[in-house]
């Protein structure tokens, strides 16, 4: 800018306006205006427009936003096979109970066949004698075998009958294992809801009193910046005087 | 111990995001009162406020470091502003109230000022509202940089990429449409004196 000031030069008026001028074009400025009405009009209009200006304020908004730096692969979610999961420990439970039953089950199927192996064996002799002295088999023979088929058949199924009540016994565990899920899972829902509710209500309480912070920080900043002004315009009042 | 923009800027060139996360808790807010008064929509200046973290924090590699941290986030945001006004081919439309509560008011209450002081405030807070919603996108930019951001004309010149008088000029062009607005509402008197001291505006 020129050592001179000439009505118009708008540029010069907001270097003064901002005060980004050195100190000569200040100077010259206020000598201008101080001959000039409208400069001076204009000058202190644009200066009140600015003073308006700082009533505008912006909402207040959550913002809080955060970068999250991506997991390492192992912690990174991603579907895995069921047969990889670990398994929870009524299950284990369950299938620990499941394989004892089998082969509770199995061992008493076998149970009877060794005592089975062991009648031909004990037959063996019979038949060899059979063999060795070459007598006919008579009926009276092949109704003894009928009959000791019969009561080894029995037995098998006597032995049997204890499986079904281990399936029962199962049955009754694996009923006894959903109704405790069920009421685990309906705890959990409780707690979450209680949780959630809790969360809002200190939430809701903490923006209100942060709110009624704020203003009233606004109101003590916004005082102390009127004194501030009031203060400088006086001074810039009073040195101007002393010109 | 608080770290400076610069050493932020480096802890997060090499890999470590808290150290952005600190950027960002001490910028979001003016990048937010930026994105707000230039496009005049809460959620959307909210939006333009997370993207520009967003597109800062993916091309931080290639950040060279020889301009500020703040002024390479706030021509983010300014382009992303723009981007944003350019799509929506239209003036801004400004969230008015549409009352005021007294019940808000109280609970609003300083010690310092009276609810009538507040009402008033809110008032004039509108009426500059609408008259920023008038100006053509540069001018405003030019007047919320300045005023809200105590940007200097060569700043300001390099953010809009134009030369140092046409800064000034957009502010006087944009003050002066300010000052008719706020004298027809009758917030400013024709005959205004003794506000020629030029005041300095903090960095919000």
């Amino acid at each position: 800018m020129n050592e001179t000031f000439t009505c118009g030069d708008h540029g010069a008026l907001m270097s003064y306006l901002y005060d980004e001028c050195t100190p000569a074009e200040r100077r010259t400025i206020l000598a201008h205006a101080a001959i000039c009405g409208a400069c001076a009009q204009e000058l202190a209009a644009l200066g009140a427009t600015r003073e308006q200006l700082a009533a505008w304020t912006s909402p207040d908004a959550e913002l809080g936003f955060n970068i999250v730096s991506d997991a390492p692969a192992s912690n990174v979610l991603r579907p895995t096979q069921w047969w990889k999961k670990p398994m929870p420990a009524w299950a284990q439970a369950a299938a620990a109970a499941l394989i004892f039953a089998t082969g509770v089950t199995l061992g008493t199927l076998r149970g009877p066949l060794p005592s089975a192996a062991r009648a031909p064996q004990g037959s063996a002799p019979q038949a060899s004698a059979v063999a060795a002295t070459s007598a006919p088999v008579t009926r009276a023979d092949l109704a003894a075998l009928e009959q000791r088929l019969r009561a080894e058949m029995s037995q098998v199924r006597a032995t049997t009958s204890p499986a079904s009540g281990d399936a029962r016994v199962l049955e009754r565990v694996r009923a006894m294992i959903d109704d405790s899920e069920q009421r685990q899972r309906r705890e959990l829902a409780l707690r979450t809801t209680e949780m959630v509710r809790d969360f809002d209500a200190q939430r809701s309480d903490d923006l209100v009193r942060i709110e009624r912070t704020l203003g009233q920080m606004d109101g003590t900043t916004g005082a102390e910046v009127v004194q501030q002004r009031q203060m400088l315009n006086y001074l810039m009042r009073v040195s101007q005087r002393g010109q | 111990m608080t770290l400076t923009d610069d050493e932020l800027v480096a802890r997060s060139m090499g890999g470590d995001a808290e150290s952005f996360n600190q950027l960002i808790l001490r910028w979001e807010r003016p990048i937010y009162a930026l994105a707000y008064r230039v496009i005049g929509r809460e959620e959307d200046a909210r939006d333009v406020c997370q993207e520009t973290f967003l597109r800062a924090f993916r091309a931080l590699p290639g950040f060279k470091r020889q301009a500020k941290f703040s002024s390479w986030i706030y021509r983010i945001a300014l382009n992303l502003c723009r981007d944003w006004i350019r799509r929506q081919r239209r003036a801004p439309v400004m969230q008015m109230p549409e009352g005021v509560d007294p019940g808000e008011l109280v609970a609003e209450q300083g010690p310092v000022e009276s609810i009538e002081d507040l009402v008033g405030r809110r008032q004039l807070s509108e009426v500059v509202e609408e008259a920023m919603a008038l100006l053509p996108e540069e001018q405003r930019t030019a007047i919320v940089l300045k005023e809200y951001h105590g940007m200097t004309f060569q700043e300001i010149a390099d953010m809009q990429g134009c030369p140092l008088s046409t800064v000034k000029t957009r502010l006087y062009q944009g003050l002066t449409v300010l000052r008719r607005h706020l004298e027809k509402n009758g917030r400013l008197s024709s005959s205004v004196e003794g506000a020629m001291t030029p005041r300095l505006v903090k960095r919000s």
